[in-house]
Order: C-alpha cells, then structure tokens, then sequence
C-alpha cells in the first residue's frame, strides 16, 4: 500500500486518506459562460504529469494539497491549502449575465 | 560402495542417513499415518513427501491432462507434482506439508487408484490434444460447449473440498521494521547482519522452519565443509542479534509500493512496512528438457540434496546426475558420500569451470560424460518410476547422436541453471533482462528502497554472494542515514551456472517443459505457429506457467523457445508478468479478522429490549419496527401500519440519534450556511428552524437537512444519516478554500435524538420540559427552544417531516436513554409508543416529503424533485448556484410526482420502471400502501409532460403487468398542514 | 459496596451495557463524575501487584474530557493554567495527573485525572459552556468530547502488539514514545491514540467514536487474547496511576 506523507500526521497508509478531486480554479459564477461552467464542473485535463490534487486525512478531518505525478504516481509535496488560499473569498452580489 | 540394494519392506520403519544428515527431522519422535490406505512410518519433522520417499514411495499424484505419474521435484514446494488430498483439503503440497500423526492422505486427480489411473490413456491420445485443444475443440457447433463442458471439468478437477469445513481462526497483523530481507540463505544472512550491526531494525523472513537457505542442503567445494562453515559463523549471529527479528515457515507472498509485503505465517498474514527492502529469494534450480523427464525418480539436483540433509532419506540407490554446471559434480559427491551408487554423471558442456573437480569425480570412481546429455528417461510399462537413462552425445546445439548409451537408474538428477526469483522484484517493476553470456536472466530498473543480493542477483559463487549481502545491507544502511563502513566491491566475474540449451526434442515428445500443465516442446513451437509470438499470448493460449508452480521451471525454457521460434533474442521475448500472490494462498489468510464497523445510538439497548426488528442504515443499526402491540408479531407491513395509525391517532416516539449533528460557530456562521446551502440563511432568525438542502457543483441535491440558528453566530445543521459524513467532508474542504472565520464540528454522536409526533405529544411533552413554555403560540411550528428534558439539557426543535404535531429533542449522548425513558414513563397514560424507521417513511410518503438519496439521484435537481421553493436566487452564491440556473434554463425532461392507486391494485416496487409507449420515462422511487388514505401511494420520476395532478401514468409492475396510476397533488396527508402546525 | 440499582444515574457512559451484560451481579458499581461505574466483583480483588497483567482493557469513559478548539484556544488554556504541548500530535501530562493533547495548529483534547475524578476538567467544561452562552467565549469553540468520544486505555508491555493487529502506524515505543498522539485508523474506524504510558505502566488511551464503543471493545478484547488480555475495571487501574 502506498503511503502519502500528511502534513499535519506524517507519513500513513494512503488508506487513511480520500481524494477530493484535482485543484481547478472555479471560474466566476456569474460572469462565465455556460460552456466554461460546464467545462470546469464536467471535464478533466487528465494531464500526465505533476498535477494537484485535494486530499483529505480522514481521521483527523484535515484537507490539504498533494503535487503527483500521473505517470509515476509518485506523491511530490504535501501541504497546507493556505499556501494557496490565504485570502477569504468574497462572491460578488450576482450582475446581469449577458 | 554398496552395489547391491537389499530390497526394503516399506511396511517396517525405513532407515535413515546417519547423522548429520537430516537437520529438520527429529529421528527418536516416529510418526505414523496413512497415504492411500496404506500406512507408513516417518519421523517428527518430516514433510509428507520425505516420509514417503523414505518408504520407498515416489508416487504421489497424477498429472493434470495426461495423468501421468508424478513424484517430487524440487523438494521446496515449487512444483505442483506432490499435490495430494488431505481429509479437509485438497491441492496440499506434500513436499512441504509436515508430517501428524494418524494424517491420511491419499491422492487427487485419478479414475480407479493413483498406481492405475485409468485415464492415463489419455495420454496416448494426446496427438489429439494439440496445445490448445480446449479453445478450438469444443466450441463448434455452436452450444457444443456446453455438452463438453461436464465432461471436461469432471475429468479435470483436483481435490475435493470439505463442504462442512467450519471456519478457522485466522489474523493479520503489521510488522515494521526499517529493513526487511526476504530470505535467509547466504546473502541474505550476511545482509540481515550488515544491516543490524548498522543499527537498523531488521526483520529476516525465512519460508524454511531453519535458516541458512542452500546452505542447509547444497555443497560449495569438493571437500563439503564451507557450508557448514559458513551456517557457524553466520546463524548463530543473527539469532543471537538484537535488532534482527527471525520469521521461520513464512512467505513474503508479494511486493506491493512503499515496501509493503504480506508474509503469511501460520494461520497469520503479517503486513510488513519496511523502509528498505532487501529481497535475497535465491534462484530456482533448473530442470533439463528431454523425453519422460517427469517420471517419479526424476528430481531437480538441489531436491535429492535437501532429501539428503534435511531428512537423511536416500533420494534413490543408483543415480545419474544431468547437470549443465559444477553444482551438478558437487550434488554427484554428494550421493556418491551418502552410499548412493552414481551410475554417471553426464555433464552437457564440454566440462566443470573448475578443472579440479573432473579430478575428484574421477578419484571417486564416478563414471564422466561430457558433452552428453539424457535423451530420454527410461521406464516399465507402468511409468511408476525412472528405470534407466538413454544418454547421448550432443552433437549440435539441442541435437543428439544417434548411438545411445543405456545406464540403469533409478534416480536422475538434474542440474540445468538457475531462473533469479524473480517474481517479487519484477512485481516491484524491475525489469528482466536475458544475459546471454551466462544464459541468465538478470534484474535491473529497482524501485528505491528495494535492493536484491545473492543468486537472484546472477551470482553464484559463495564468496561473490556473501559479499553482495554486505553490499545491500550497507545500501539499506545509506538510505536510512545510519552509520555505515563502505562495502567492498564485488571480485571477479560471475560464475556462469546455465547452460543455454538444455533443451533436446525427442520424435516421439513428452520432453515436458511446464509440468503442471502437461506442455511438452512442441505445444510451445505450436503456439508460436498458430501466430502467439508474444510470450503473454503464448502463455494464454497454451496455459504455460498458469500452474500452481507459475512458471517457476517454465518460464525460462519457454522464453528460449519462443524466441527460438521466433527469431528474437531472449530478452525480447521476456517473461510473462509476475504477479502477486507468489504462492498460493487462502482466502483465510486474506480475510483475517474481519473489520465491518458499525455504530449504535445511546438508545439502542432500550430498542433490543422492545425486541426491535433492527436494520443497517450506512454504519449504524436503526429499529425498523417493533414487535406489534395487538400480536406481538415482527410482521413488517402489519407493524409499520400500526405504527403509523398509532402517531396520526395518538403519540409515538422515534430515535432519530443517526441524524447528522453538524455545529458551525463564528462570525461568518451565516456566511457560510447561505454558502453551503441552497435556501437563505443570513436573514434566519435565532430561534428558528429552516430546511436546508444541499446542492454539489452540478446542481444536483445531494442532502437535506435543518438549520437551527441557535445564536447569532451559531448554527447547529442536521444532515442525513448516510449523508453526514460526505458533508462535514464537503464543508471542510469548501472553507479550506473560502477562510471563512467560522468553525466547524461534527457533533454526531454527541447527541441524542428522538421524535415525538403525533397529536398527543405537546401533552407528553409538557410532562418532561417544564420549564420550557410550549402552547402554540409561545412555541410555533418551526421555532427552536433550549430548555431542559427533566434533568436533560436539551434542544427542541418543532419540525414535522411526518406531518403530525411533533418536536424533536437532542440531548448529551450521555442523557440518551434517561431521556428515552423519561418520555416513555410520562407518555404512558397518552399511549406513547416507539415506532421504527419503517412507519417514519410511510408517514412521511404521506406527506410527500422527498428522502435524499431514495427519492433522488445522482441526476436530481431542485425544481425536478418540486424543491425551487427551498432555492434563494437572491443571494450571490451558493454552492451549485450556476449549474442550478443552468438547469433551469433548459426544458424540463422529467419531474418527481405523485401517484396513487386503489388499495386492491398490484403494488409497484422501489424502482420500477415509468412507461410512455415503449419509452421508459421515469421509475418509483417510493411506494407503499397508506392506512390514512386507504390507498397505495407513491413517488415516481415521469416525463414532466406528466406533472399535472388528474394525469396518468403507467409502472410496470412484478410479473411485467402494467398499471395506470393517477397522478395526484402533493401531499397526500393534510394538504394544508393544519396538523403538524396545531 | 454498592448494588447496580444504588447507583442509578441519569448518565450512562457508551459501553454501560456491555459491562452490565458481561457482570450481570456485579456488586462493584460506584459512582465515578456522575456514572455508574463497574468497580470490581469486590474490594479484595483491587490488589495493586496483581490487576496489571501483561495487557488489559479499561473503560475510562467516565472520567471528563473536552476539547477546545480556535484561535483563542491556546490562550483561555494558558489562563486556566494548563501546560500545553509544543506541536500538533503531542499529548503532555499536567502536575495533576490530566493530559492535554494537541490535534492540530489550534486544537486541544483535555483528559481528566483520576486524582480529582476528573473533577477540574469537568469545573473548567461548565464555566467555558456558561462563557460560551454568555458570548465571552471569542474565537474558541467547545467541543464536546466526553459524548463524543469513548475513552478506553490499552495497559501493559504488549499494548503495542496489540494494536499492530487492528492499526497501520508502528505504536511500538521506540517509534511512538510516552506523549506521541496518532489520529488514524484502528480497525477501520477513526480513532485518536495517545501514549499515556508513565512510571512503570506502558499505556496506549484509545479514544473512539462512543457510538462505535461497542464495536471496539470485543475486537480489541480479541486481539489481546493471545497476550492473555484481561479487561480491567477503573479502579484496578487507578492504582496504577500515580497522579
């Protein structure tokens, strides 16, 4: 069994973990077309190589990021989404959709 | 030397080697048991097939196509010609099977006896058996397979199974450890030592019940004394060494990433997690290809030696040995010590590497060809056993002279090269690669952390393998940043141990290249012709090394001739992949103990002692209905009506402890609800319930639940029991990204939680919340009070998913039962009674009211399922807020409605299927027959065409009979809410 | 001592029936923080030299436990004068015989001590409630592990062993010294390990989902069975527990 290092718990079973779907920016929900909402809701890049991925360690109900890469399955970095989201984010009071 | 073998009475207990013969066996511990109704003595540490072979008795099974006689091989439980019966189960390998007393064993695979199988003359049929056979034979004409079929299994079946075996207790357990070494021959020793003196815990996983691996059984010079030497020096050590811990009769059956090998001992399966692995398996001894070398008497070198040293069982009286290499000269020094006339040794090549031993074979009087091969191994007429040997020159690469030399024997040692265990290093990714210099293969492309040592790793001469377990033991060493000396390179060549053809055709075959299987050269050859040039389809479609031995004697030989065939190199050719298990394993051993956790309330000893019919829902376990008050019968339909009658009529009380506990405190509370949620919440008022669903990103609802704003800042949301631990999950991850200042906690099973309904419950309930002021008007419909349950603290929440006046009550897991009780004891003079999960779903259908999950899926969004009300399109953003609009947008295909039907029609099930012509348009989701209307009711997805109360549809029903359902106005129950608002 | 019916509480700790089933005429129930508690077939039997075998089980789920968790968590436990632990996954043992775990960057898991009952969490629980009620409780958030969490204690050499058999992370000591905490998976259910071991007396608190107690505790009984396992009443173990 693989083992995925948890930033907060260390190195562990890759049982004690789930996958929570690759890192996608979510385009502005209401300025984007269907088409890209459709898009970013329905369709994977499926890239072979280094991707991002949200997982979560189940036992301590922690969510963080994991760099892998497709082909080699190899895990390249674990670590906290607040390296990426720092900021709260705020949703736009709704505009008209053209 | 000893020319004339008195012949033995089986009967009587055999003599022995003298010692130190026989290092597994205990000689003053006889046992008796019984093989094929006869009985037979052996020792305490015998297998059964060395008891037998000791008896005088080499027959031991019959093949698997032809029903030839089979007797061991190897010795080491790599071939499948010892499978035998045992009592309660069948396919046991007899050569590594140990010896009990009273055991009765007998043979598998036979018609008559095992000495006269009948069906041994298929194996004169056996022109008529191409390779293949079964692929082509018995499928034309069509539906021809299924006479076939019978037949077929019946004559091809092993062993029989004990239909009454009762179950055994079997586990699993994990093992650490910074290195584990998987072997413990020479290499393996020396690794497991380096790698311990370096201060690494060390864990040396043996499949033998002693260590030391060929050591214990192979001879290493002419003089036999280093082995001996080599085991003192090394085994005392490593069973003396602190950090190395020894696992004896286990196998490290595969190799999965991270270093993670599951090692069955016993009726234990451990599961190792190592940092660094050192796979020191040595290498399978080979077996040369010519005619009838299957015959009882016909062993692999390395398997008369372990009868030797292991048991002190005379692996025959007079032999030859076939070799391709010296361990040949040095196993014919070995029988020729032990008193066992050697008839010849015939040696392929042109003779020994070392010169020396031509000498000291020739000083012992031991008759040497060279140059020579077995052409064919003689028998009598019933194939019982090797009677003689037909040697000849080799006059071209696999081709023989015509003059042949008759020898009489009746033991033939072969001792054709070495395969690498190769199969938990290539299940790892290593890569195979034929070396033809020394007709090898070898490994490359090793994962990290994975290291090989010894003759797996091509090398053959002791002073090389000691020094390459030094080597790797030092590499585990550097990767886990121990202290370590720098290892020695490795001096000199390797030591060429294959003979790279030792293959001969014979005209009249039977040259047998995977035993298992009955494959003989020409059913490969043939493969090859009907156009399987890849090694994967040739094995698919011969079936070589599909065996129980899984091409551990096959898979070389038959590279060789595929690419032979083929005009490629070996390593072109390859193997075929080596997957786990590496042995065979029980279905015992993988299961262990097993886990299958499940949760019960605070409530439920009280549900038992009612005699509740309880029922999974997720993990836990829910009361789906109570015995019934007027039978005491457990008769679903009967109670659920009961039950049902009893809440619309009086008051009844149900557990509703599973429902999801979420708690979400802080600034933002709000903010994030009205996110997470498709209702508004910013404006919900403190004090007051709101129905909360939950849309994903694709708009479909997938958990409902309620919202109790119980401050300004607090919320405590309910989700749906199989539904809540997605939730939390969903939650955390939307506020990793969002930093919302807000906290969120599962609180599940801290609560509670129980219903009661119906419209004596305010009466109830006045009883037990004395402090909490509960008239209609000081306590309405959808308000939420905290207050006091008897002693309890409690929430009470006024929600009514089953329609009837009602209050759900949460309280301190701890207060569960106390609060249970405490409501039975004041609802007693109103007629309380508990009702299960059974009637709180058909109260609810009578209302109308959708359960995610039964009444929707994976395509449902809010207005298909009637929920747009619960959707606020005023506010920003809502998790599926777009896709929702989207939905919206787009021309409705289906809708969730309403049917009904008499009381005396045929009730449709849970997803039957909704018909427009031959069009399925929908399916039931919910149905059942309803007591306060006197009719079947249900939900069902039909075309939205549909969707107007007074229109039609039709369900298929059990039995394929179709039924015309009036779709009606929801709900069925108390169309304007009067009475769960009372 | 007292009978079953003496000690009717309106609190059950999760495995309450299970001990009551297993000991149907136990006469060594007593009160412990409000529960009904088995103590023991009689008093002779709480014999300090010979309760501790090799491995036992306890059932420590009546003694207080809370967590609190937020940015002002550390701080409120400071001012209550709790010793906190440097990093997440540590546990540190308090002067009183309490423990304090830390779960993550601003978590904490408050165990209770045996020499006051568990009486100073649960004083500091009540005032946080009533604090939190009242809106003085900023940026910390209660939670409530005491009905959350079933607090069972694995005892003796072979408490690692035993855990091997039902959990993937190495607990033996060397790899999980006295303080360590794991937040991972016994057999496949969530649990929260800490190694409590002090003195002479190796110690491994297991805290599990309570509605998942009761299929916990005979798996871990099963497991222990080789190392010749026995359950351990409460106060056997007190005896154990300098504190």
């Amino acid at each position: 069994m693989k083992i995925m290092n948890c930033p907060l718990n260390g190195p562990r079973n890759i049982s004690e973990f789930i996958h929570g779907g690759e890192l996608k920016p979510m385009p502005n929900p209401t300025t984007c077309s269907d088409r890209e909402w459709a898009d970013y809701v329905f369709y994977s890049d499926n890239t072979a190589g280094v991707i991002t991925e949200w997982w979560m360690h189940v036992a301590s109900s922690y969510w963080f990021l994991a760099e892998r890469h497709t082909v080699t399955d190899e895990i390249l970095r674990t670590f906290d989404p607040q390296e990426i989201f720092q900021e709260r984010i705020e949703f736009a009071v709704e505009e008209k959709r053209s | 030397m000893n020319r004339h073998v008195s012949p033995e009475n089986i009967q009587t207990m055999p003599t022995r080697l003298p010692a130190p013969m026989g290092s597994l066996i205990n000689r003053q511990q006889p046992i008796t048991f019984q093989f094929e109704g006869t009985n037979y003595h052996g020792v305490e540490g015998d297998t059964l097939a060395s008891a037998l072979i000791a008896n005088g008795r080499y027959l031991l099974s019959r093949s698997f196509k032809y029903h030839r006689p089979r007797g061991p091989l190897t010795m080491a439980g790599q071939d499948a010609n010892t499978l035998v019966q045992l009592p309660d189960e069948p396919n046991v390998l007899a050569d590594t099977h140990p010896l009990s007393q009273g055991l009765a064993v007998t043979g598998q695979n036979y018609s008559g006896s095992l000495d006269h199988d009948s069906d041994m003359k298929l194996g004169k049929f056996s022109k008529f058996m191409p390779v293949g056979f079964y692929y082509r034979s018995f499928y034309k004409p069509k539906g021809a397979w299924k006479f076939w079929e019978s037949l077929i299994r019946k004559k091809a079946g092993l062993g029989r199974y004990d239909l009454n075996a009762t179950g055994s207790y079997h586990d699993k357990a994990y093992l650490f450890a910074d290195v584990v070494v998987v072997g413990s021959g020479p290499a393996g020793l020396k690794a497991a030592l380096t790698a311990a003196e370096g201060g690494a815990k060390v864990l040396l996983v043996e499949q033998q019940s002693q260590l030391g691996g060929a050591l214990t059984y192979a001879r290493f010079d002419d003089a036999g004394v280093r082995a001996g030497q080599v085991r003192e020096a090394l085994i005392p050590a490593v069973e003396a060494h602190v950090n190395i811990h020894v696992l004896c009769k286990a196998t490290c059956n595969g190799w999965f990433t991270d270093n993670f090998l599951p090692v069955i001992q016993g009726t234990r399966m451990y599961k190792v997690r190592a940092q660094e692995c050192i796979v020191a398996a040595g290498a399978f001894d080979q077996p040369a290809i010519f005619r009838n070398n299957d015959l009882p008497g016909v062993m692999l070198a390395s398997a008369a030696q372990r009868l030797i040293r292991h048991y002190a069982v005379r692996p025959g009286k007079r032999a030859v040995v076939l070799t391709g290499n010296d361990d040949g000269y040095l196993a014919a020094l070995d029988l020729h010590e032990q008193g066992i006339e050697v008839a010849a040794l015939v040696d392929m090549r042109a003779g020994p590497v070392d010169t020396r031993l031509t000498q000291t074979i020739n000083q012992h009087g031991i008759p040497l060809h060279v140059e020579h091969t077995v052409f064919e191994a003689l028998h009598d007429k019933t194939l019982h056993h090797v009677t003689g040997v037909d040697v000849r020159r080799i006059t071209r690469r696999g081709e023989v002279a015509d003059d042949s030399l008759t020898l009489e024997c009746d033991l033939l040692c072969m001792a054709a090269g070495y395969m690498p265990m190769y199969q938990l290093l290539c299940q790892a990714g290593g890569k195979l690669t034929y070396n033809d210099d020394v007709a090898e293969f070898s490994l490359s492309n090793l994962p990290k952390h994975l290291y090989v040592a010894g003759s797996v790793n091509g090398l053959h001469d002791l002073d090389q393998v000691l020094q390459d377990g030094v080597i790797a033991g030092t590499q585990a060493l550097h990767s886990l940043d121990l202290p370590a000396t720098e290892a020695a390179p490795l001096v000199g060549a390797p030591k060429q141990v294959n003979f790279p053809w030792p293959i001969f055709a014979h005209p009249k075959g039977k040259e047998f290249v995977d035993f298992d299987e009955d494959l003989q050269i020409r059913d490969i050859i043939n493969a090859t012709r009907h156009g399987y040039r890849d090694v994967q389809l040739v094995k698919r479609f011969s079936t070589v090394g599909m065996g129980p031995s899984q091409g551990r004697h096959s898979a070389l030989p038959t590279a060789r001739l595929v690419a032979d065939a083929t005009g490629r190199t070996v390593s072109e050719t390859g193997v075929t992949t080596a997957r786990p298990p590496f042995t065979a394993e029980t279905l015992s051993h993988l299961a262990g103990r097993s886990f299958d956790p499940f949760r019960v309330t605070p409530l439920h000893q009280r549900h038992l002692q009612l005699g509740a019919k309880m029922m999974p829902a997720g993990d836990w376990q829910r009361p789906a209905f109570y015995p019934s008050a007027t039978s005491g019968h457990l008769d679903r339909d009967r109670c659920m009506q009961e039950e049902a009658i009893h809440v619309r009529e009086k008051v009844g009380l149900i557990d509703v402890s599973t429902l999801g506990g979420i708690e979400v405190r802080g600034p933002d509370a709000a903010e994030f609800v009205n996110r997470i949620y498709t209702f508004g919440f910013l404006k919900q008022p403190v004090g007051r319930t709101r129905y909360a669903a939950m849309a994903n990103e694709q708009g479909v609802v997938v958990d409902d639940g309620v919202s109790c704003r119980l401050g300004e800042n607090h919320f405590y949301v309910t989700a749906t029991t199989s539904g809540l631990a997605r939730v939390y999950q969903s939650m955390l991850q939307w506020n990793a990204q969002w930093r919302l200042d807000v906290d969120i906690a599962n609180v599940t099973s801290a609560y509670a939680a129980v219903n009661v309904a119906g419209p004596l419950s305010r009466k109830v309930l006045e009883k037990v919340c004395t402090e909490v002021d509960l008239s209609p008007e000081a306590f309405p419909y959808l308000e939420l009070r905290e207050g006091k349950a008897g002693e309890a603290p409690a929430r009470l929440l006024r929600v009514g998913f089953v329609g009837e006046l009602g209050y759900e009550l949460h309280v301190p897991s701890r207060y569960g039962e106390y609060l249970w009780d405490l409501l039975m004891k004041a609802g007693e003079e109103f007629g309380i009674r508990p009702f299960g999960v059974e009637a709180q779903r058909l109260l609810r259908l009578e209302k109308g009211h959708v359960i995610i999950g039964q009444d929707t899926d994976g395509m449902s969004h809010p207005s298909e399922i009637g929920m747009s009300w619960a959707v606020n399109r005023k506010k920003p953003f809502f998790v599926g807020r777009r896709a929702v609009d989207i939905l919206d947008e787009q021309p409705a295909k289906r809708r969730l409605v309403g049917f009904r039907l008499p009381a005396t029609s045929a009730k449709p099930l849970e997803g039957h299927l909704v018909l427009e012509g031959s069009d399925i348009t929908g399916n039931v989701t919910s149905c059942e027959y309803s007591p306060s209307q006197d009719a079947i009711i249900g939900l069902a997805y039909a075309g939205a065409d549909k969707a107007t109360p007074g229109s039609h549809i039709t369900i298929r029903v059990e039995g394929g009979d179709e039924v015309n359902a009036e779709v009606v106005k929801l709900p069925f129950y108390d169309a304007n809410n009067s009475r769960q608002e009372m | 001592m007292a009978t079953l019916e003496d000690t009717l509480t309106t609190k059950r700790t999760p495995l309450y029936h299970l001990h009551q089933a297993n000991q149907p005429n136990a006469t060594g129930w007593q009160h412990l923080g409000g529960y009904a508690i088995k103590a023991g077939q009689d008093e002779t039997q709480v014999e300090p030299t010979t309760v501790a075998p090799a491995c036992g089980l306890t059932d420590l789920s009546a003694l207080a436990r809370v967590g609190l968790r937020g940015k002002k968590a550390a701080t409120i436990l400071s001012e209550k004068h709790y010793q906190l632990p440097a990093a997440p996954n540590q546990a540190l043992r308090q002067e009183d015989g309490s423990l304090v775990a830390k779960l993550s960057a601003s978590e904490y898991l408050l165990l209770g001590s045996f020499a006051d009952d568990g009486e100073r969490i649960s004083r500091d629980e009540l005032a946080w409630q009533a604090a939190e009620r009242a809106h003085r409780l900023p940026d910390a958030y209660l939670l409530p592990r005491q009905d959350t969490h079933a607090w069972l204690a694995l005892t003796g050499s072979h408490a690692s062993d035993v855990m091997a058999k039902l959990c993937g992370v190495d607990l033996s000591p060397k790899a999980f010294a006295p303080g360590h905490v794991a937040q991972t998976s016994v057999a496949r259910a969530n649990a929260i390990i800490i190694n409590a071991s002090q003195a002479d007396l190796s110690c491994l608190y297991l805290l599990v989902d309570s509605a998942s107690a009761c299929y916990f505790w005979p798996i871990l009984l099963d497991a222990m069975q080789e190392f010749e396992g026995k359950e351990l009443n409460i106060m056997a173990l007190r005896h154990h527990h300098p504190a």
